[in-house]
């Protein structure tokens, strides 16, 4: 098994470098055969990585504890489930994992590619093999998943028990395949620009890669909250870890391309500006993953003492430098077909959302490397943890949502002040009125009070908006829920973008709610005791262990009454791992749309007493309701169209506004 | 030019839809300044918003607020201890930065050369705000020749696509 899976990695090392270099080479220099070569070595690439990855899970599978990473990560104990997450728990399989997501990414992209980018594909396929070929050598030599010990152990080391829940499974390797797809929309950009071409035919395909590793990103940093909420036990879902941010900043920066180049796509604007966005997006990536690997600060997530942070390090350098170079070689080739024709406009509401974004990116980025800054110059430690985010972000987050309910009520091209006016006066009505009756029934702080306005706000914009589209298709002789069908099918970027919206408003509510209105209190409580926490009561029954194999489990159980009313037992479980001399946790929580109850068990004391963390967190289940809403959204706005890829979007009721914005003869279609 | 200045008088020449925005806005912020006499927090209350601005040491990137271990746990109770003996909240953060240094504050305090930590964000965001509109504005003088002598043609075409497509998705052109 180790010897296959070695063979085939050294096999796909070669090769990516051999398609790396045929590629340029044979665009250069004009050869067919060469470029068909390194085309067909993609393939070849993915199938050889593919028995790479099948060889280390058979490793796992059949307990080669000769094999140094299945001896490090799994033992006879471990249950044969958690093989997929034994696979990527330590840096070599992570590798190999993140190489093996990005060769069959590659070839789809290359493979689904449409006749007009035929021209430049080779340098696409060029850059994608390199950072490719980048990977693999690093996995090869480096972090080998198949070097052998010595002798073979009679037992392997275990499973780390953090990682052996079912948020594991999925958001590692969602979060690992988000920041190295974004490699692929870059290479679509870099590739275009070094053959030079004018901007506007990688768009599509950019976009469509784009989308796919945003939405990567967005539901791993969503599984990734819902993980920390439900095992971490302290009550939160987002801490502004250093590494939680270099997940983050991509993430960002990849939101503000995925609107940017919507203007591209419709007016072929902001040519260059999409490539800035889109190396940044990647640099900030390659970022991320140096910070997985051996990055300068302590985290839950750095993946063990790693040696590899420097070459990482360095390959971001590369990879933000070398692709600004070429931006600069090829700066004349990128003018814009249109210019913007007035500050009140669709394409100027996307800068201002592409500056908030990049802003809140920056401002992240900034937090983590201040504490650096201070250290070098000053020689003094600073922590800059979620105190510094949350008031710097905050408000920009803030503002943001607003743009959100303004921005996509604006028409393309020149908006005049009073159909903008007229468009806003039902939402930003609502809004208000949200925020009087709010603060009448005792609301008083006024981060949440603006917060939840402009919430119902963007709510109420969407609606009207799916209202009316609704209703002029109804009035051809469709049914109402054919009409919002056949509107949503319409046009699917920007129906499945309020989606998308929709659901960051929910993510909204529940950090409103539950930064600002959270309730935690610790207990200490004998059996029969009980603690009041808000409205609700608990009552400690008792806590029973029970040993299993490799760890002893301590279940607590505990009576739950809201208003005195009984609403239910509550869990709360901890175990303990003398292997890894570990314990975990797992949070007990009855989650209503109001609000969660939550218990963590702290402590076990010989006196029988027992600790308890509890909160109550307002609006959380908002959430999570948020995350398949999210998918949801990004599935719409990415469902291909029928019959051609390159024709404009049908955009009813903008292009209709279009008109109505140039001639100011306001509209039948308006609001009445 | 002309034609947004045009928008604008009838902008201000506001329906009586239009005219309850202002009102709106008026209650708004009539009740936004409501908010700043709010009733003093409890001890506990203010205990944890300290909490929440402490490192726990011991584990990186956590509070003492969320962290679980010893350490943490004694540093909460010192914070209550000196709140009930009338202790600031500056006091006592400025206790814990005497006794661990400034790494034990959550967030970099806003004096000094840490300053720099909370300038830079709104100076770059100004900033980068000055450069977009100067970028705009060059943007649209290259713009405006051009746009004026054809407006009023392009404005037939799109008039003419927009009732195209109208009329398409009433078809069901584009359904799937």
């Amino acid at each position: 098994m180790a010897d296959l899976g070695s063979i085939s990695l050294a096999l796909a090392v070669a090769l990516a470098a051999y398609s790396a270099i045929g590629s340029g080479l044979g665009r250069l220099r004009r050869i067919p055969e060469l470029l068909e070569s390194s085309r067909l070595a993609v393939y070849v690439v993915v199938l050889a990585l593919a028995v790479s990855v099948i060889s280390l899970v058979g490793a796992f599978l059949t307990n080669e504890f000769r094999i140094a990473y299945v001896a490090e990560n799994s033992n006879l104990a471990m249950e044969r489930i958690y093989t997929w997450v034994a696979f990527y728990a330590g840096n070599e399989g992570s590798l190999l994992y993140i190489g093996f997501v990005l060769a069959a990414m590659s070839a789809l992209a290359l493979k689904l590619a449409p006749p007009r980018m035929q021209d430049f594909l080779p340098y696409t396929s060029m850059v994608l093999m390199l950072v490719l070929t980048f990977f693999l050598a690093v996995t090869y030599f480096m972090a080998n998943p198949f070097s052998e010990l010595s002798f073979t152990p009679s037992d392997g080391q275990g499973i780390n028990p953090l990682l052996t829940h079912p948020g594991m499974f999925i958001h590692p390797p969602v979060m690992m395949a988000g920041l190295v797809a974004v490699a692929i929309p870059f290479a679509f950009a870099l590739g275009a620009l070094i053959e030079g071409k004018s901007g506007d035919e990688w768009v599509d395909s950019g976009r469509t890669w784009g989308i796919v590793s945003w939405a990567l990103l967005g539901s791993g940093l969503l599984l990734g909250g819902w993980w920390a909420y439900t095992i971490l036990g302290w009550g939160g879902y987002w801490a502004w870890d250093p590494v939680e941010n270099a997940g983050f900043m991509p993430f960002v920066a990849l939101t503000a391309f995925i609107h940017s180049i919507m203007v591209q796509k419709r007016r072929g604007m902001f040519r260059m500006w999409n490539i800035v966005l889109i190396n940044i997006a990647f640099g900030l990536a390659l970022y991320g993953m140096f910070m997985n690997r051996g990055g300068p600060v302590p985290s839950v997530h750095s993946f063990g003492a790693s040696s590899l942070g420097w070459i990482f390090l360095m390959f971001t350098a590369i990879g933000v430098i070398v692709p600004f170079a070429i931006f600069f070689l090829r700066y004349n080739a990128l003018k814009s077909r249109s210019t913007l024709e007035s500050t009140l406009s669709r394409e100027a509401s996307f800068l201002v959302n592409n500056l908030l974004l990049l802003a809140i990116a920056f401002v992240t980025l900034w937090g983590v490397v201040y504490p650096l800054i201070s250290e070098a110059f000053r020689g003094s430690v600073v922590t800059v943890a979620a105190p510094f985010y949350n008031q710097v972000n905050g408000p920009l987050m803030l503002a943001l949502v607003f743009l959100m309910g303004v921005g996509p009520l604006m028409p393309w091209r020149r908006a005049s002040p009073r159909t903008l006016l007229r468009a806003l006066a039902i939402p930003a009505g609502v809004g208000v009125g949200v925020i009087v009756i709010l603060r009448l029934i005792g609301i008083g702080e006024v981060y949440p009070l603006l917060a939840f306005g402009i919430c119902a706000m963007v709510t109420t914009g969407i609606v009207a908006e799916w209202y009316r589209g609704t209703r002029t298709l109804r009035q051809q002789g469709n049914s109402y829920p054919l009409a919002f069908l056949r509107l949503i099918a319409g046009n699917r970027p920007r129906y499945g973008g309020y989606v998308v919206h929709l659901s960051v408003l929910l993510l909204v509510l529940g950090i409103v709610g539950s930064s600002f209105y959270e309730i935690q209190r610790d207990v200490v409580l004998q059996p029969g005791e009980s603690a009041v926490i808000g409205e609700y009561r608990i009552e400690y029954v008792g806590t029973e262990s029970s040993f299993r194999g490799d760890r002893t489990e301590f279940v607590s159980t505990l009576r739950a009454y809201k208003a005195d009313e009984f609403i239910g037992e509550m869990h709360p479980q901890r175990a303990f791992y003398p292997d890894f001399q570990m314990s975990s946790t797992r949070a007990s929580i009855r989650s209503t749309p109001v609000e969660d109850f939550y218990v963590v068990p702290s402590e076990l004391s010989e006196d029988g007493s027992a600790g308890f963390r509890v909160f109550v967190n307002p609006l959380v289940w908002w959430m999570w309701i948020a995350g398949p809403m999210f998918m949801l959204g990004t599935v719409v706005s990415l469902w291909p169209r029928r019959a051609s890829d390159s024709a404009p979007a049908l955009d009813l009721a903008s292009r209709r506004r279009d008109v109505e914005g140039i001639t100011g003869a306001v509209g039948q279609t308006g609001s009445d | 030019m002309g034609h947004s200045g045009q928008g604008d008088v009838r902008a201000v020449n506001l329906t009586l839809r239009n005219g309850i925005l202002p009102i709106l806005l008026l209650g708004l912020f009539l009740t936004l300044s409501a908010c700043a006499r709010e009733a003093p927090p409890s001890l506990e209350g203010r205990a944890q918003s300290i909490d929440k601005q402490l490192i726990c040491l011991q584990c990186p990137g956590e509070t003492i607020d969320q962290s679980q271990v010893e350490l943490a746990a004694q540093m909460r109770a010192v914070v209550r201890e000196r709140l009930e003996d009338g202790w600031t909240r500056d006091q006592i953060l400025q206790y814990f930065v005497d006794s661990y240094g400034e790494a034990v504050l959550a967030a970099p305090p806003k004096e000094g050369f840490s300053l720099l930590a909370w300038v830079v964000p709104p100076v770059g965001l100004a900033g980068a705000l000055v450069l977009l509109l100067l970028v705009v504005r060059s943007m649209r003088v290259r713009g405006e020749p051009a746009g004026q002598d054809s407006e009023q043609g392009q404005m037939g075409e799109y008039l003419a696509m927009a009732d195209a497509e109208m009329e398409g998705v009433g078809d069901g052109r584009e359904g799937d």
